[in-house]
């Protein structure tokens, strides 16, 4: 099924060996509306996600990072392009294939938490095995309960936890399944700071103890240090692909909004246009 | 606001459909019920006015001591008042004047014709094809017409009335559906066997008879049809007085007329005259209130319509207002006030009950067009108004827009109060506890189940309590109050025992599918009350069905094992039209060959007990006891030998007689009975009276014209002389039955109660034998009212049967049943009365679809992101719908089960008050009971289906980015 990367891939991005991609987009774009209105979300967009690793996509407000991220994930149809996970082609799957991609290659993490309120933490965090009628190793979730920290909340609802809590659950439950890729959407956008950083010390420590990928959209500076790597995303297109960047070297990126990238991002979205 | 408001209800009109349909639905059965009853009573009256079309009816002056149907040889005569006062027979009767009377009336002044009616029911009509006429159960009758007995409401409009016993004129309708022309022979049977007759003539009535058919027969051919019937001679109830035989006299010169006869009247008649517009009135009330347990029927699928659709409307508008919360907010910081969010969602509502009342009216116009449609297919043509009228259609609209408003208001209290700040946010606040309802409920359920239990008492127990005016009260009171207790309380306990009723149903799903089973069952308890309301809508439904369920198939299995432990015999027979066997049927059957042995039961008409207390009574051989009822003596204490009893002339009481009389065993009670006979030399003295006055008369207007002749005025005399000839003519045109004088001789009779016995349908009735019978009646009141009969030993039973069918087949109203077809008969009965109620259950089930479909739509956009969620983490579109199927099914058989236990209670506490009344069995039905619950199960996967696909369509991102 893998398909060997074309040689037309213009991309300002890094070249990284096939073995250790875990999802890929070709020349991706997206779309959003008719004539006048017509508003190009993603621009051509060729990037590869390396397996093991955490990547952190940046941007501003309607940069198309979470619209990147939702056809990545086959959440949402691209316009045009490709979309790989596992060498499996995502953009061209039916209902049917998305279901079973959701459950064995991807896992997902919200803003908004998404607990099922009627169930409590550990049936939370194993509710996807069971939609798979997958079996449940005992060992494993021990593990990542513990990572989590939940052992003393596990039989508690949703509604009688902390956000924070709620989100450790929501890590577990992507944990739980030891996707291909977890793709998390603001995993700290609801949090405080102390939470938001034992969050993100969770996910740090899956990527790795447990080799686990993941691919966060965030507009936090300091989220987007936990990562190996920074895309940042302006207008449709990557601007940006940082390598194990400090907290400093982000801040810097988004404390110049005059710099040229920006401007050449703007104008080539207009251009689009 | 306004405008909002209206162009919010153009844009959600797709999310009103299934408000309306249900509005639509109630209102329908709203407007319907009350235009079928305008109907009904519409021509009730109209046949009244035709069939008693008198100016003045003149009656028996004083009223009678009636509170127990006398006359009627109902079983129910001596069932402590219940079965009456639930009928709501409430008319008055009078005592019964002379029919002599008539020429008295048709001399006074203002008076054109007077005459008493005889109607005689019971009849049968062959028709030309040789078969006897029936047309759905609608009677057909005797009604004596001819000169001296005018009909004005008819208009003959062929041949002549009957002038002789061999001849009838029919309606033209009757005509039509018999295939006869004038000029026919056929056979009408009466109550004393078929005889051959012709059809000398043709007539309309002014009013169509509801299907019945009338047979216009001789005026003293229905007089002494009459009498035989009722065993009473030379009495009746009324006599009718035309003012007028062309045109009907209008209230005032009616009220003039009764005056003036009033004041004619003479004292010794204990007559009294009254308008016809108020006897009719009378009748016509008395009718329509036997007719009145139709509309409350009617009405209660209507209230469960109205209240399913009264939150299904709650649903819509929560959902709507769920979704337009921004705007609304919006509209807030805008500074619109709370009253004028308030007001564009009562807008909506306004909008959504218009069109669903409307809708409703329409539709409830329709149904009652399409039953007289119907009925008049089926040969019951109805003239009777079935348009709803102007009142009908206000109280549908105004039922309607109430149920709507009452159902919008509290989401728009919602979105009119919540802050705007809030309202950007929409939060769901949590469910108030439902602890309140479920002690208010308990205890409503609890003070239900004490009434059951009083009137088990009441039933049971001699005197229950020390106070008289309880011990007398009537069981359907305390019945019905406790069924009304039991049923709103268990809707109020609903929301508490949804959560018990979770963790009992979810099990079987929670373990058949691991995921989506306890998903759906923990959903149920998210909202309770919006669960139980859901669930509410089949709990009546199908509490009213199961406890009828319950109640029919008790009435059939008591039925069948009377036969089968109780009835040795093998062939019962019965007249099919009127009830009574003559004895001419009887000898032809008794000498088929094959038969045993046959027992006539025959009823003694007329006789009371004590003083007034009527009764009844049955005469048969000992033979009744030994060879085709076992008499049951009950088992605790001897109550005599019925054998025995009947054998040496003793009285053998039924259980309920005793406990009514309070008499016992081997006590001597006093038995009396009315004998009407005719008095020969009184007659023959009258008769000669007559003719002397005759003769009187004529000669004094002979000796008139004689000295007018010899005045000379020719002319004069000649009138004079022609008179006399008239008086000649009219006195050989009175009917001689006119003449005949009647004798009342009373009947007193010690007789030793011998035996108490408790078979079921003997409880009500008392035994003599036929000689007591006999010694106690006349011929005229003594009449056969079944044969009971054994087959020789060895024989076989089909071609016996085949031979009693060909004895009686030319009496053509015999039935001759045998073991199972008399155990059918009632089973027929009782099964056509179960499809009416099935029919019923069917649309209280598409009601509660509705109800379980909204609910679920409400549940499903309230949940758009925990669905998504779910899809995002892999559950399969299979997996959703089964989770909503599940929770539809739950909520369903949740409902059901409510049903079921609730209607079974009522069922068997009806069953065992009315055990005495011959529901000696207590049968449930569990196979139905199953299907409904299968059924329960299937409505609520269909009813998931619209809410699945709704839920699949919305793409999984939108579900979970809805930020």
């Amino acid at each position: 099924m893998a398909t060997p990367i074309s040689a037309s891939t213009a991309s300002p991005t890094r070249t990284i060996p096939d073995d250790q991609i875990v999802a890929r987009a070709v020349d991706l774009c997206k779309t959003y509306g008719q004539g006048d209105s017509r508003v190009v979300a993603l621009d051509h967009i060729n990037v590869e996600f390396q397996r093991g690793h955490m990547t952190a996509i940046m941007g501003p407000s309607g940069s198309g990072k979470s619209t990147l991220m939702h056809c990545m994930a086959g959440l949402d149809q691209p316009t045009g392009g490709q979309v790989f996970v596992e060498g499996l082609e995502v953009s061209s799957m039916n209902q049917r294939q998305l279901t079973q991609l959701r459950r064995k290659e991807i896992g997902f993490i919200f803003q908004s938490f998404n607990l099922v309120p009627t169930l409590n933490a550990e049936e939370n965090i194993v509710l996807p095995l069971q939609i798979a009628h997958r079996p449940i190793d005992k060992d494993w979730f021990n593990t990542v309960v513990r990572v989590v920290g939940l052992e003393q909340r596990l039989r508690h609802r949703p509604s009688q936890l902390s956000g924070g809590q709620q989100q450790r659950v929501a890590c577990a439950r992507a944990m739980m399944e030891r996707p291909s890729v977890i793709f998390a959407d603001e995993p700290t956008g609801n949090l405080d700071s102390r939470s938001s950083r034992e969050v993100l010390g969770f996910l740090r420590q899956s990527v790795e103890e447990f080799g686990q990928s993941i691919v966060m959209v965030t507009h936090d500076p300091r989220a987007a240090s936990f990562a190996d790597r920074v895309l940042v995303l302006a207008d449709g297109s990557i601007t940006m692909d940082m390598d194990h960047p400090s907290y400093d070297d982000i801040l810097e990126v988004f404390a110049n909004p005059d710099d040229d990238q920006f401007d050449t991002a703007t104008a080539n979205g207009e251009v689009a246009l | 606001m306004i405008r909002i408001g209206l162009r919010d209800a153009r844009a959600h009109m797709g999310r009103f459909i299934m408000s309306i349909i249900a509005i639509m639905l109630g209102v329908s059965f709203v407007v319907g019920s009350f235009c079928f009853r305008d109907m009904l009573n519409n021509q009730v009256s109209q046949m009244m006015a035709t069939n008693a079309d008198a100016d003045v009816y003149v009656r028996g002056a004083t009223e009678q001591h009636n509170d127990k149907s006398i006359g009627t040889d109902s079983s129910s005569s001596s069932d402590s008042g219940a079965s009456s006062s639930l009928t709501g027979n409430t008319s008055t009767t009078y005592n019964s004047i002379n029919p002599n009377l008539a020429q008295t009336l048709s001399k006074i002044p203002g008076v054109a014709a007077a005459s008493p009616s005889y109607m005689v029911s019971g009849l049968v009509l062959v028709g030309a094809n040789g078969n006897a006429r029936s047309s759905m159960g609608a009677p057909t009758l005797g009604i004596g017409v001819g000169p001296g007995n005018e009909w004005r409401s008819s208009t003959l409009t062929k041949g002549h009335w009957a002038e002789a016993d061999n001849q009838i004129a029919l309606t033209n309708e009757a005509l039509d559906k018999s295939g006869l022309t004038v000029g026919d022979e056929t056979t009408v049977v009466f109550g004393d066997g078929p005889h051959k007759v012709k059809v000398v003539g043709a007539f309309n009535t002014a009013s169509s008879q509801a299907g019945a058919t009338i047979i216009a027969i001789d005026p003293a051919l229905a007089k002494s049809l009459s009498e035989q019937s009722t065993g009473k001679s030379n009495e009746v109830s009324q006599i009718g007085v035309y003012g007028s035989k062309t045109t009907p006299l209008d209230e005032q010169q009616q009220q003039q007329l009764a005056d003036r006869i009033n004041r004619d009247l003479p004292k010794s008649a204990d007559a009294h005259a009254v308008t016809g517009d108020s006897v009719r009135d009378e009748t016509t009330k008395s009718v329509q209130d036997q007719m009145g347990f139709v509309q409350p029927l009617i009405l209660i699928f209507a209230i469960i319509a109205l209240f399913v659709g009264s939150f299904i409307i709650a649903n819509t508008f929560s959902m709507i207002v769920h979704d337009s919360m921004r705007g609304y907010a919006l509209l807030r910081s805008v500074g619109a006030s709370p009253l004028q969010i308030f007001m564009t969602v009562i807008i909506q509502a306004l909008v959504l009950g218009l069109v669903g009342s409307v809708l409703g009216i329409a539709l409830g116009w329709g149904m009652v067009r399409l039953i007289v449609a119907g009925l008049n297919a089926a040969g019951m043509p109805l003239t009777g108004a079935v348009d709803p009228s102007l009142t009908d259609m206000i109280v549908g609209l105004v039922v309607g827009l109430v149920v709507t408003i009452v159902g919008a208001a509290w989401p728009a209290r919602t979105a009119a109060l919540a802050p705007p700040i809030q309202a950007m946010n929409a939060t769901v606040n949590p469910e108030k506890p439902v602890r309140a309802r479920a002690i208010i409920g308990a205890v409503m359920t609890v003070l239900g189940a004490c009434c059951w239990a009083f009137t088990w008492r009441l039933v049971n127990v001699d005197d229950p309590t020390p106070w008289k005016a309880v011990n007398d009260m009537t069981v359907g009171w305390p019945l019905g109050v406790g069924a009304a207790l039991v049923v709103l309380g268990v809707i109020v306990m609903a929301p508490a025992l949804v959560s018990p009723a979770q963790a009992v149903l979810g099990w079987i799903p929670s373990h058949l599918f691991p995921v989506t089973g306890r998903l759906a069952t923990r959903n149920i308890s998210r909202a309770k009350r919006r669960t139980a309301n859901t669930a509410t809508a089949l709990f009546v439904g199908v509490a009213i069905v199961g406890c009828l369920a319950v109640v029919a198939s008790s009435a059939k299995a008591s039925v069948n094992s009377l036969v089968d432990t109780g009835f040795k015999g093998d062939f019962v027979a019965m007249n099919a039209a009127n009830g009574q066997l003559t004895d001419e049927q009887v000898k032809a059957m008794e000498d088929v060959k094959g038969i045993d042995t046959a027992v006539p039961v025959s009823a003694v008409m007329g006789v009371t007990y004590n003083d007034s207390d009527p009764s009844l009574v049955m005469a048969s051989d000992p033979s009744l006891f030994t060879k085709i009822f076992s008499p049951d003596t009950g088992d605790d204490e001897q109550q005599g030998d019925p054998v025995a009893a009947l054998r040496d002339g003793d009285l053998v009481i039924g259980a309920q007689v005793a406990k009514n009389q309070d008499w016992k065993l081997g006590q001597t009670v006093t038995v009396r009975a009315k004998q009407v006979t005719v008095d020969e030399q009184a007659t023959r003295q009258a008769q000669a009276q007559y003719q002397q006055h005759v003769q009187d008369q004529i000669m004094q207007v002979q000796q008139e014209a004689q000295r007018l002749a010899a005045q000379g005025d020719l002319q004069q005399a000649q009138a004079k002389a022609e008179e006399a000839q008239k008086i000649a003519e009219d006195a050989k045109h009175v009917d001689p039955m006119t003449l005949v004088k009647t004798r009342t001789d009373t009947v007193t009779k010690k007789l030793k109660i011998g035996a108490i016995i408790t078979n079921s349908i003997y409880r009500t009735m008392a035994f003599v034998n036929n000689k007591v019978a006999d010694e106690l009646g006349t011929p005229q009141t003594h009449m056969t009212m079944v044969l009971y009969m054994i087959a020789d030993k060895g024989a076989d039973v089909a071609s016996v049967q085949r031979k009693l069918q060909d004895a009686v087949k030319p009496y053509y109203v015999v039935n001759i049943m045998n073991r199972d077809e008399f155990k059918s008969t009632m089973a027929t009965m009782i099964n056509s009365i179960l499809i009416i109620l099935y029919a019923l259950l069917a649309l209280s089930i598409v009601i509660a679809i509705f109800g379980i479909v909204n609910t679920l739509a409400l549940s499903v956009a309230e949940r758009t992101k925990e669905i998504g969620l779910l899809r995002a983490i892999g559950t399969s579109n299979g997996q959703v719908r089964g989770m909503l199927g599940i929770e539809a099914a739950i909520i369903s058989v949740f409902g059901t089960l409510l049903g079921i236990i609730v209607g079974i209670s009522a069922g068997m506490v009806i069953r065992s008050t009315y055990a005495n009344n011959g529901l000696t069995q207590l049968a449930i039905p569990w196979g139905e009971l199953g299907v409904f619950l299968v059924l329960s199960i299937v409505v609520g996967l269909v009813a998931s289906i619209s809410p699945a696909h709704h839920a699949l369509k919305q793409p999984v991102l939108d579900a979970v980015a809805s930020e």
